[in-house]
């Protein structure tokens, strides 16, 4: 789990363009959105993307979305969980 | 139709951000393409937007606030930009990852960043500006649309200090695209600051973003006036020319022999520089010779490095040795004329005098 949360920090500061930020900055549990790293509805869309590119994930349900975005720590059980 | 110059910022590639210097030290690049010496961005942006933008987004909002600053105008009435290229870097990450990811993943930013009036509608998000923002993309008349618009809302009393900027950015794919149609120079050395030497076909690339703020009055810090922008659009010949500069200059009353400077758009490329020789021996034989490509580089909206130049000269009464051809024949800068064309199809000409 370690190993992919660390992976998914890398992901997210390059995807989203974080560039003052490092991997050990990010707390894996904070909040994605609003506090914590305040994220927006854009990132949400490109974090969607993410999943699905590098991951293979695709999210059935729309709901779930708070959900599994709820911080990095969220998004790597969902992945785990969802990985064929 | 007039306005005055309250204000001004540009990012070029030249050191310009420093409103207060005026080509103090010019910068050699001795490159085919010109890129803008940038700022540092930390204290001009919003970090949370931009960590979204692309460099020329990052160039305009830098070069519009430093022109609000200086204008000391919090929120202007109205935004108009000119670009030919829009937002290209954003556009070619866009199509890009088309191909690449074949139609798949295609990632909101770069799409949403990448239309022509990202940089009007950022500068606005970053003003909280609800005025009237508008976007003008016309080739080589693109900033020039722009200031027009901008004197026609002052003239017709809808606003009072009008924010205009040209912007276009240079990226490698668009350099090459370009250098196969044959826009740039073929040789591998080209000294830029010989430009106005040069006798082969061709020019060199550049980029700027540059922005002004237009008011109907004038201020003790005013830069210059606007008098006047004419745009001619493929003139059949030098006849069809000078008639069109007689006519803006006589409809303010002056004749050739008042205009102390002309700032021309002379890029290097034999093709076209006959335009600006024949004017520069005939009716304007008398004025003051300047140019400016070989500092900013050619490209679509250069204009507004022109008139970033020629509100400098008449505000600071100088003429930068490296932007003279020939001597320095004016012993005060009242009034100076822009004479400019992209690849002699969209030729212009700004007018302006001393407040």
């Amino acid at each position: 789990m370690d190993a992919l949360i660390d992976q998914l920090k890398g992901e997210i500061i390059e995807q989203l363009n974080l560039e003052d930020l490092k991997k050990e900055d990010i707390d894996a549990d904070a909040p994605l959105f609003g506090e914590g790293l305040g994220l927006d509805s854009i990132d949400a869309l490109e974090l969607i993307v993410l999943l699905e590119k590098n991951h293979g994930i695709k999210i059935a349900n729309p709901a779930d979305g708070k959900k599994i975005f709820q911080s990095i720590r969220s998004m790597a059980e969902f992945i785990k969980a969802n990985k064929k | 139709m007039e306005a005055y110059i309250k204000g001004l910022g540009i990012v070029s590639p030249q050191k310009t951000f420093d409103t207060n210097d005026f080509l103090s030290e010019v910068v050699e690049h001795n490159s085919k393409s010109l890129n803008c010496i940038e700022p540092s961005y930390k204290e001009l942006l919003n970090p949370t937007l931009a960590r979204r933008m692309s460099r020329i987004i990052k160039m305009s909002i830098a070069a519009s606030t430093v022109c609000l600053r200086d204008a000391k105008i919090e929120i202007p009435d109205a935004i108009m930009t000119g670009t030919a290229l829009g937002c290209l870097e954003d556009t070619e990450k866009f199509l890009l990852a088309i191909i690449e990811n074949e139609e798949q993943f295609l990632t909101p930013t770069s799409f949403i960043q990448s239309t022509h009036n990202t940089v009007s509608a950022q500068i606005a998000l970053q003003l909280k500006c609800m005025n009237y923002n508008f976007t003008y993309v016309h080739k080589g008349f693109s900033f020039e649309s722009a200031v027009l618009d901008g004197l026609m809302t002052i003239a017709e009393g809808e606003a009072k200090n009008v924010l205009v900027g040209g912007h276009d950015e240079m990226t490698e794919k668009f350099y090459r695209v370009c250098d196969r149609i044959g826009y740039w120079k073929k040789e591998d050395d080209v000294p830029t600051m010989e430009l106005f030497e040069s006798k082969t076909s061709g020019s060199i690339a550049g980029e700027g973003a540059a922005f002004f703020m237009l008011s109907h009055e004038k201020t003790e810090n005013c830069y210059a006036k606007l008098r006047g922008i004419k745009t001619i659009y493929k003139p059949e010949s030098n006849i069809e020319i000078e008639a069109k500069i007689s006519e803006l200059l006589s409809s303010k009353g002056l004749t050739a022999n008042d205009i102390d400077v002309v700032v021309y758009g002379i890029n290097g490329d034999c093709r076209y520089d006959k335009t600006y020789n024949h004017l520069k021996d005939s009716l304007f034989k008398k004025s003051t010779s300047t140019y400016f490509k070989h500092l900013c580089g050619e490209y679509q909206t250069s204009g507004s490095f022109a008139m970033w130049m020629a509100a400098k000269m008449i505000k600071t009464q100088t003429i930068p040795s490296a932007v003279l051809i020939g001597k320095n024949k004016s012993k005060q800068i009242k009034n100076v004329l822009i004479y400019n064309t992209f690849l002699d199809t969209d030729h212009s000409v700004f007018l302006l005098s001393q407040c």
